[in-house]
């Protein structure tokens, strides 16, 4: 008995003094409860004089009658309201502006973006670690999918990875988490210009079939003769035909939607339109073959990275199409497709995803509707929803606590937990 | 005095149309009224007669026969205003690239107004506006201030002359001038051959007119409105050091000068605002994430005493989410009045038309909004727009 107290003394001690030594750990395994705020779950609804409680890195209670744990650090947030990190389901940040695009060829399932993902700033600048993005910590984003710019047929694999994290390992999410292909003018124009295919929407089509017959070719022969030389990018597309992760197609104007639809039926993948700004022309088989759509920026709907896009691909600016979307049954999330400008704009639009998706608000869709689609809906189409995107207990401690209603212009993000860890706090 | 509800009353202008027969009134009662020049009037009736404003107040008695809208509950301000677009050209027609300099070109000859862009603007509450050549070179001309809305082109024009669009800093790797001494020095040498040019008008007509006039030249009779403080010139700026370099160049030549984009302006504020020159000022709406340090801008420009104006630079982001900049700077400082002036009355002034547009006063046009919460905030709707004194976009029949 005495033997025994004096063991758990000594593992007392050296646990504390563990503590003491490696304190990011230690800091998430003391509990965090951030009580009294109106808590959005999203998994349900809002719930006023609430308490979240994290610990180990993960959502450990969620409620308005939660038992703080003892030694819990307590954040009040009384008047304040605490959310999820938000999901920003589409954007090429981190990557440097000769990296966004590969000219070698138009058709390069093979590339990776996590490979030209740089979280540590500019060359001969930065920071080794931990990583923070802050300006997007800012704005209340913690996840984010990246994914190279639109120049190319078939641009590469993307990834969903976290704004803050130790390391670059330790930010990646899900890699690869999709083959990103895009359809209309810019592949088109990118090409032309080069005086190379695809120079028209006949070659696209035709390009992204070709590449999906050989893969499929591939599998087979891989298959039946293991000892074939392997090839990167037919490994990639074998992922997409096997429906290990979806096709990620940026299509626009009504035709490209149609085609996207089409190489889906013929090829049986998982697909996911991007951009989608003339969804309307297609909102029942949208909705019947259940596709997901990731809009652009509600006041701003050019999802290419031109900085004038090529308007012939858009129609209008038309706020009310989230809610369309939604309430036609469409799974719709609301993205920015941000790059960055240099270092004067290092996180694109990306940090007022929030702001811009409030837009919607005023044209048809609920609040709850609003902050879902850029939360736990983009964390569906991610397929990283069993991390992020709601507050629930077992997922990620990500959560943002705002000193005001969620979508108004005067409320900002005041903390940002990534894993339970404090990763930015507004100055 | 007919008083009708709401929706009713702006169906009925809508099925009326246009302008308002000469002589005709019209009256918004109940709203809080934001007039861009004074503290907010609540329960406020704006008369409108003919066009204009006719009287803004708590007490407006109005006339019998006046058609009247009751706006209760509703948030009335200025029309917006954008010192820097593009709209209504063709991307392909903004940059007249093999003409580095070229002052005589003028955007009203590339004027498209059937571009659906302007109808989209009304939306947005956007009534007046300037749009001008692109940046792609030094001087690339004359930029025009008009009304958003109306298809007679001469009564939509505020100032035809409205500002000599300058470049500066490097924008072509495939051209020359490469660098940033490259564009001042281009800069200075036209502006040096100008004043040469009309010295050489001024000897002529001196002397008599003798013999042959000297040759024109549009560039150098345009560039010459530049020197006489006819036309102002609005300069394309980022970075600090080519603030200073225009802001030199002024010092030199003595011209009107109104800064745009005007990124790293706050760096140099003081600099800026002893010369009085006014400034167009970042974000872009919600399309371009500045950073918080440079998002401060806004706010020290103002602080320091510079005039600005927000902008959408058209169509980098659309045209109608002009009030979108100016929230998104009162995030950053800027209070709430500021804002709105930087939308309105500012650019009016900026514009030199602020005897037409740019605040809800006695005699000025009658271009006001009609919203249904705070201007600023994202899910705010445009209800109604006036224009000229007439509804030009009704949101309540709007589909129908």
């Amino acid at each position: 008995m005495r033997e025994t107290s004096r063991f758990l003394a000594t593992t007392v001690v050296t646990a504390v003094a563990i503590a003491f030594v490696a304190s990011p750990l230690a800091a998430q395994e003391r509990a965090i409860a951030i009580r009294g705020g109106t808590v959005v779950p999203m998994d349900g609804p809002a719930i006023t004089n609430a308490t979240v409680v994290m610990r180990g890195g993960k959502i450990t209670a969620v409620g308005a009658n939660v038992t703080i744990p003892a030694g819990a650090t307590v954040v009040d947030a009384r008047g304040k309201y605490v959310l999820p990190g938000l999901i920003d389901a589409m954007t090429s940040l981190g990557i440097g502006s000769g990296d966004l695009n590969e000219p070698a060829d138009p058709v390069s399932p093979q590339l990776r973006v996590f490979e030209a993902f740089n979280p540590f700033g500019d060359f001969g600048s930065g920071t080794s670690g931990p990583l923070r993005l802050h300006e997007l910590l800012g704005g209340g984003v913690t996840t984010m999918y990246i994914a190279p710019a639109d120049a190319a047929l078939i641009g590469g694999q993307g990834a969903v990875v976290k704004t803050a994290g130790d390391n670059l390992a330790a930010m990646s999410l899900r890699d690869p988490a999709a083959i990103d292909i895009s359809l209309g003018e810019p592949p088109r124009k990118a090409a032309s210009a080069k005086q190379r295919d695809p120079a028209t929407r006949m070659a696209e089509v035709a390009m992204i079939r070709q590449a999906l017959v050989r893969a499929q070719e591939y599998q087979r022969n891989k298959a039946q003769n293991p000892s074939l030389p392997r090839d990167l990018g037919q490994e990639a597309l074998g992922k997409l035909l096997r429906r290990e992760i979806p096709a990620r197609i940026q299509a626009n104007a009504p035709v490209d939607i149609r085609n996207a639809l089409q190489l889906a039926e013929e090829f049986g993948f998982d697909l996911v339109i991007d951009g989608a700004a003339n969804a309307k022309s297609q909102l029942a088989q949208l909705a019947a073959r259940k596709v997901p759509v990731i809009l652009g920026q509600v006041s701003h709907p050019y999802v290419s990275n031109e900085e004038i896009p090529d308007k012939s691909d858009y129609p209008a600016v038309d706020e009310t199409l989230p809610a369309t979307l939604t309430n036609a049954g469409v799974t719709t999330a609301i993205a920015t497709f941000s790059r960055a400008f240099g270092s004067l704009a290092p996180s694109g639009s990306s940090k007022w995803l929030l702001l811009d998706a409030g837009i919607a608000a005023g044209y048809g869709m609920t609040e709850q509707q609003v902050l879902q689609a850029v939360t736990i809906i983009p964390a569906r189409i991610l397929g990283v929803q069993d991390r992020v995107g709601s507050l629930t207990v077992g997922k990620d401690a990500d959560v943002i606590v705002l000193d005001g209603p969620p979508l108004s212009m005067k409320s900002w993000v005041e903390r940002v937990y990534v894993g339970g860890e404090l990763v930015h706090e507004k100055r | 005095m007919k008083h009708t509800r709401y929706h009713a009353a702006t169906a009925l202008l809508a099925l009326c149309a246009a302008p308002l027969p000469a002589q005709q009134l019209l009256a918004v009662r109940g709203a809080t009224v934001h007039t861009a020049t004074g503290a907010p009037i609540s329960d406020a009736t704006i008369l409108v007669r003919d066009g204009r404003i006719a009287a803004v107040g708590r007490n407006v008695s109005v006339p019998a026969g006046a058609l009247v809208i009751d706006a209760t509950g509703k948030v009335i301000v200025p029309g917006f205003i954008d010192e820097h677009s593009h709209i209504g050209a063709r991307p392909t027609d903004l940059n007249d690239r093999p003409m580095i300099i070229g002052p005589q070109h003028r955007i009203r000859d590339a004027l498209d107004l059937e571009d659906p862009d302007w109808k989209d603007a009304v939306k947005g509450g956007v009534t007046s506006l300037t749009t001008g050549p692109g940046s792609g070179e030094n001087v690339s001309g004359m930029a025009i201030v008009l009304k958003t809305f109306g298809s007679d082109l001469s009564k939509r024009i505020l100032l035809e002359k409205g500002g000599m669009k300058f470049a500066m800093g490097p924008k072509r790797s495939d051209a020359y001038p490469a660098t940033a001494m490259g564009v001042a020095a281009n800069l200075r040498q036209y502006l040096i051959k100008t004043q040469e040019y009309v010295a050489a008008q001024k000897r002529w007509e001196d002397g008599g007119r003798q013999g042959a006039p000297p040759a024109r030249d549009l560039g150098y009779d345009a560039m010459a409105e530049v020197l006489a403080r006819k036309v102002r010139v609005r300069a394309h700026v980022h970075s600090a050091t080519d603030v200073m370099t225009i802001l030199r160049l002024k010092d030199e030549f003595g011209f009107d000068l109104t800064l745009h984009h005007s990124t790293e302006a706050y760096k140099v504020a003081t600099e800026v605002a002893k010369r009085g020159v006014s400034a167009v000022v970042l974000p872009l709406g919600s399309r371009i994430g500045v950073t918080d340090d440079a998002m401060k801008g806004p706010f020290e420009l103002w602080k320091a005493g510079v005039k600005i104006a927000m902008h959408t630079d058209h169509p980098v982001i659309n045209q109608k989410w002009l009030r979108l900049s100016a929230g998104l700077a009162m995030r950053y400082g800027l209070p709430e009045d500021e804002a709105l002036k930087a939308i309105t009355i500012n650019v009016a002034e900026i514009q030199g038309v602020a005897d037409r547009v740019g605040s809800i006063a006695v005699g000025k046009d009658a271009d006001f909004v009609v919203m249904n919460g705070p201007w600023y905030e994202p899910r705010t709707r445009v209800d109604l727009v006036v224009g000229d004194g007439a509804v030009i976009y009704d949101r309540s029949t709007e589909g129908k």
